[in-house]
């Protein structure tokens, strides 16, 4: 897994147009994260807080295995926990929950700011603090609800899929310290064999609802779930089908070019009827020597 | 104050209209520059991104304070009457300064009361989505969207609507821009702009 070429090649920027075209691609990358083999130890949230040099956020217990009740600016990553009674059977579900890394990131589009989201070839969703003016539409925009602004200094932040250790060709901080292996790294391409391999063994042993989740709503993420039961999407708190475009958007950038040429039209009118017409005169109206 | 001249527009008018106008030219430069990637540079000249984007709904909120008093001052003498939308439909003469085929106007001809009800129900709809964008957390991904496009339409033609007020306030009809600045205008400017209210002065 050494990097090979450019590893920190630029996909697109946030309200900029896209780079040019290069010859050859560094390869994507994602994190696999598979549910059935997580054991809830939060061994992942620790190491994030760790090589993230994030703040400790001590919160009282509130009744549940769940060390936080939400994400924070500084709680990238959150193991989630969840109790589904159905047909008197409990269910406990646990879920690691941190940004999806979206091929088609829906706070990249809504980013106003040029460069404020950067999307790496690789896959990576990285938001640049010194370009962020702390508009919070990402945090709107995302189908996940995963960046959080951090009042104090105006900027929205979330997991960098340890950007930092990834171009050094190290896998992520929380795929390194997981102990069960229910987080693994690799290209994207062998991350999904794998995943549907699981995703076959889950069957075998009588999980019929397994699947992979990798939505192709939001072209595909590079972290990727395998869900043992997918008729719990919803407890998972995972949308069944998460969009990152809304029509809206896209009739925004329509408008706005439209927009332009109207400004631009009324602009050129009012000037070629100053020098068609040219400025009123009191003293020629009272004089009634006015023409048209 | 010459002999010859009109008082057309009070202090606290002309207070009024200067913080309408300093306020919407600072909510055009920073809402271009955040619709505009080409255009963002401007938001050096406002304090920066993250200043110009933390300033623009308090700038937002002063210029509503503005228009609502401006609305108050003016709401009476805008009402539109039938005589107004003939000058309306008098605006091809009017353009090309066939004053005798415009009917003349009071105070206010019938485009200026126009752009008043216009410019008053874009505000409504620019306060109203902008309230939401202020503060954005709490909005699903498509709501949030649909909102960024009605604010950006109400300010888009807002805009276009304050091109022709400036031109025709400026320079295609010099002596106009004097009674926001001074407050008077000339007897013989207003003889030809607004005969209806130059007789009534007389009066």
């Amino acid at each position: 897994m050494t990097p090979s070429g450019n590893v920190l090649a630029i996909r697109r920027l946030s309200a900029t147009a896209p780079p040019p075209p290069r010859a050859g691609k560094s390869p994507e990358y994602a994190k696999l994260v598979d549910l059935s083999r997580c054991i809830g130890c939060k061994a992942c949230e620790v190491a994030c807080k760790e090589w993230n040099d994030l703040d400790s956020e001590i919160v009282p217990n509130f009744g549940s295995y769940q060390s936080h009740r939400d994400l924070s600016p500084h709680t990238w990553i959150l193991v989630r926990f969840t109790e589904v009674e159905t047909g008197g059977r409990l269910r406990w579900l646990i879920r690691k929950d941190a940004c999806l890394h979206c091929g088609e990131p829906g706070c990249l589009y809504a980013c106003p700011a040029p460069g404020a989201v950067v999307q790496y070839e690789n896959g990576i969703v990285d938001f640049d603090r010194e370009s962020c003016i702390g508009c919070r539409y990402c945090i709107a925009a995302c189908p996940f609800g995963i960046p959080r602004f951090e009042p104090g200094t105006g900027k929205a932040l979330k997991c960098n899929l340890c950007v930092d250790r990834v171009a050094n060709g190290l896998e992520p901080a929380c795929v390194k310290t997981c102990p069960t292996d229910a987080i693994t790294w690799g290209p994207k391409g062998d991350v999904l064999e794998l995943a549907d391999r699981r995703v076959r063994a889950l069957r075998d042993r009588g999980f019929a609802t397994a699947a992979v989740y990798d939505p192709a709503g939001v072209g595909g993420s590079h972290m990727i779930y395998v869900v043992p039961d997918a008729e719990y999407l919803a407890h998972y708190a995972l949308p069944a089908d998460p969009r990152s475009r809304p029509l809206a958007l896209r009739a925004l950038r329509v408008a706005k070019g439209a927009g332009a040429l109207l400004a631009g039209f009324g602009l050129l009118s009012a000037a070629l009827h100053y020098l068609a017409v040219g400025p009123s005169s009191p003293e020629e109206a009272e004089r009634g020597g006015e023409e048209g | 104050m010459r002999a010859d001249d009109l008082n057309r527009f009070t202090w606290f008018e002309r207070v009024v209209h200067l913080a309408v106008a300093v306020s919407f030219l600072w909510l055009l430069l920073s809402g271009l520059a955040f619709s505009y990637p080409s255009l963002f540079w401007m938001t050096a000249l406002l304090g920066g991104g993250s200043a110009a984007r933390a300033l623009h709904p308090w700038v937002g909120a002063v210029g509503a304070v503005a228009l609502a008093l401006a609305f108050v001052l003016w709401a009476k003498e805008m009402r539109l009457g039938k005589a107004d939308v003939e000058w309306l439909r008098s605006i091809p003469y009017y353009a090309r300064r066939r004053t005798d085929k415009v009917p003349p106007a009071g105070k206010y001809n019938g485009g200026q009361k126009a752009f008043f009800w216009l410019q008053s129900a874009l505000a409504c709809l620019l306060l109203l989505t902008g309230v939401p964008l202020w503060l954005p957390g709490a909005f699903f991904p498509r709501l949030l969207a649909l909102i960024r496009l009605l604010h950006y339409l109400a300010a888009l033609v807002a805009a276009l609507l304050v091109i022709p007020h400036v031109y025709l306030a400026t320079i295609a009809h010099p002596g106009t821009a004097r009674g926001m600045l001074s407050g008077t205008v000339s007897r013989r400017w207003a003889k030809l702009h607004h005969p209806l209210w130059s007789r009534e002065a007389d009066r």
